[in-house]
């Protein structure tokens, strides 16, 4: 008895499946774009912003008529940070709802497996925020990326190092994931190529709650320059805990994502002020609509925003840019119009071409900014500075000792 | 036991059946993860369920058998396939070692180094950047494009791991697991070499975890520390597998796996886009839940509670058999 009873309820379960797999799928009049995000988990916050971006977008888009009259319609779905979970999503948006082409990717194992599902299927996948070089270095033609590589975060860091700090002596500290320790070696390559000494390169867990060991060791080998790339806690932590150890190199320098962050103003107090970063965008940058973008965004939606969003909310002008000049929703087509794409956006041009060893890969450049009294503000390269550099730094006095 | 055998038959050809009925390569993709979970659950078991010693650390199988499909593409330019002859002897020659030091711990003791073991495999994976690429990770594109030949081989491997789970069960060394587990010493006075057979169930258990690895890798073609050798989504998640489906029963695991995949994905999904988005922001909340719930109501299990489940639906009497 019991044994048939399972079988019941299996079958139930089953065919609930089936059911859910006979759905009709693409409603006419509308056109599909799968959207890989991350929101649950670690990554939630970044995910959820780009999430508000593209809502953003798209609905601007859909107001000024859509798609050469069709209406854009993005199903965005949560990868929850894991790459196998990334690849379900990546299976249903091809498979079940049919979608013509995809956005997203924000970690890049995620990124990076949902990349591997698209070329099999030869659907295009436009990246805007996945970083590893491999995602665009592994000969794959559907895949297409807005945002640098991250081997390229750092050249503004690059031209500000040779140019002002001219520094002897680097530590490196960087978080353990692929964004992490990627970025750390390709900074360290930098400083071996303008001859500085890398006095410590560490690696730690993000997610920790006490980076004091790893800090004393940095004040021990008393570096020129600190280089750490974090996420928004651990940066926060990192700067606070050295703050308290008053360890005080001539500049911190943060490798973009945590350091832009509002949180890390908001965690860090004091301990985040004149702490210079990388970034890939600031809303002060000089191209058509990103201080509008910036501003109904911090309307909308309360907060500030950073070049996460930013690249979300271009990626879809890119997409309906796209898929205005595509000959038809084939794959090919849609390819075909994404190589050919040439346009202006809140994040700067965007043109996809192949350099050195990466594939349709858009070049976009890179900016150094810096905590002034409460503020992000532009500083490099200097001709765009929104204020003058604040070097060198008394961190003791900054800091209120 | 005939109609038992009648049910797992039929059920068995249904699942044959399947993907040539539905094409979605998204449904034949959710059945392969189910039937990676359901090895990895059934092997757990094996260890935790029968013969008593609970692993918090079958990541270490897992992640050994991936990397060693993935290893030997990327060093060797050899076929991952191999990787799947060597994947389960390779976890089972690091489950010698595992053994040797975690077996002479017992209970919550063993429990707390084979969680250990888990984190410093992790973490030599994560350093030692020459032989696994490290944080990057290791990907192959996979040689199939159509995912039926992954189907049937992921049925075969699952369907193998219990017919072999169930067959131990039967045999002596069955019998030796279970009276390790419910008394190490007696087990010791009867003349069982406790030791031996608490080897046998470990090295068994960690050849289809390692199986199940090396098939991930082929299929998934893509691996990094973090995804295999995850303390939360594979040590913890072949325990929950275990624990919902019902420890030290041969189909609990496997109806487990089917639960926690399925709800991971209903949720994750948000009902499959009937239900509003922020649903499946819930989906961790509601594992929690579940677990807690089977956990007070529900100590064996569904496949082990299953008369006290009928009674609470149909309110009838079910005679345990």
């Amino acid at each position: 008895m019991k044994k048939s009873l399972m079988l019941w309820g299996l079958l139930l379960a089953l065919s609930f499946f089936l059911v859910g797999g006979s759905q009709p799928v693409q409603a006419s009049g509308t056109i599909k774009v799968g959207i890989v995000l991350p929101l649950t988990g670690k990554m939630a916050k970044f995910g959820e912003m780009e999430k508000q971006s593209f809502e953003m977008a798209l609905a601007e888009i859909n107001a000024a008529g859509g798609i050469n009259g069709k209406k854009l319609e993005l199903l965005i779905e949560d990868t929850t940070g894991r790459p196998e979970v990334g690849r379900s999503v990546a299976e249903k948006l091809i498979t079940k709802d049919k979608v013509v082409m995809i956005g997203g990717g924000y970690s890049s194992s995620v990124t990076y497996a949902v990349a591997g599902v698209c070329q099999q299927n030869q659907v295009p996948f436009l990246v805007n925020t996945g970083s590893a070089d491999k995602i665009t270095s592994s000969g794959w033609d559907y895949i297409y990326r807005l945002n640098p590589p991250v081997s390229k975060y750092a050249s503004a860091v690059e031209s500000l190092l040779t140019e002002v700090i001219k520094p002897k002596t680097v530590a490196i500290l960087h978080e353990n994931s692929l964004f992490g320790s990627k970025g750390a070696k390709s900074f360290a390559k930098l400083c071996k190529k303008f001859g500085y000494q890398v006095v410590l390169n560490e690696g730690y867990e993000n997610g920790g709650i006490d980076y004091k060991p790893v800090l004393i060791k940095v004040k021990q080998k008393n570096p020129d320059i600190i280089y750490m790339i974090s996420y928004v806690m651990d940066a926060s932590l990192l700067m606070k805990q050295a703050k308290e150890l008053k360890l005080t190199p001539k500049m911190f320098i943060g490798g973009a994502a945590g350091f832009t962050m509002p949180e890390f103003r908001e965690n860090a107090g004091k301990a985040s002020e004149k702490v210079i970063s990388a970034t890939l965008w600031h809303q002060i940058l000089p191209f058509p609509g990103a201080m509008d973008y910036y501003k109904k965004f911090k309307q909308r939606f309360h907060k500030d925003v950073d070049y996460h969003g930013a690249e979300a909310y271009s990626a879809c002008y890119v997409i309906a840019d796209v898929l205005k000049r595509t000959k038809s929703l084939k794959n090919t087509d849609i390819k075909a119009a994404l190589a050919a794409t040439d346009m202006m956006t809140v994040f700067g041009p965007v043109k996809f071409t192949t350099w050195g060893k990466l594939k349709n890969q858009n070049k976009a450049n890179t900016y150094v900014v810096q905590w002034i009294d409460g503020k992000l503000e532009l500083v490099w390269p200097a001709k765009l500075a929104t204020k003058p550099l604040v070097y060198p730094v008394d961190w003791l006095q900054t800091w209120g000792y | 036991m005939k109609k038992g055998n009648l049910t797992v038959g039929i059920f068995a050809l249904l699942l044959l059946l399947f993907p040539l009925v539905v094409r979605s390569s998204y449904y034949q993709h959710l059945l392969i993860i189910i039937f990676i979970w359901v090895i990895i659950g059934s092997s757990w078991n094996l260890l935790a369920g029968y013969a008593g010693q609970v692993s918090f650390g079958h990541a270490i199988f897992f992640g050994v058998g991936a990397y060693t499909a993935g290893i030997l593409v990327t060093k060797l330019g050899v076929s991952a396939w191999w990787g799947m002859l060597l994947g389960g002897f390779i976890a089972m020659a690091v489950a010698l070692f595992v053994g040797w030091v975690c077996f002479r711990l017992r209970g919550p003791y063993f429990a707390l180094a084979t969680l250990a073991g888990g984190e410093i495999f992790r973490l030599i994976a994560i350093n030692w950047e020459s032989l696994t690429e490290g944080m990057v990770g290791i990907l192959i594109i996979p040689t199939f494009k159509s995912k039926l030949p992954y189907y049937y081989l992921s049925f075969g491997l699952a369907a193998a791991c219990i017919l072999a789970i169930h067959l131990i069960m039967r045999s002596k060394w069955g019998y030796y697991f279970v009276s390790i587990r419910e008394d190490q010493d007696a087990a010791e006075s009867m003349g069982i070499n406790t030791n031996r057979y608490k080897n046998i169930a470990l090295l068994v258990s960690a050849f289809f975890t390692g199986l199940a690895g090396a098939f991930y890798m082929n299929y998934m073609g893509f691996i990094d520390p973090d995804v295999v050798f995850s303390l939360h989504y594979i040590s913890i998640m072949a325990i929950l597998v275990g624990i919902v489906g019902g420890v030290a029963t041969i189909m609990g695991p496997a109806v487990g796996a089917v639960v926690m995949v399925g709800l991971q994905e209903t949720f994750r999904s948000s009902f499959f886009g009937l239900a509003p988005q922020w649903v499946s922001e819930g989906h961790a909340i509601v594992f929690g839940l579940l677990v807690i719930f089977v956990i007070m109501f529900m100590a064996n299990g569904i496949v082990g509670d299953w008369n006290k489940i009928s009674r609470l639906f149909w309110r009838r009497k079910a005679v345990r058999t």
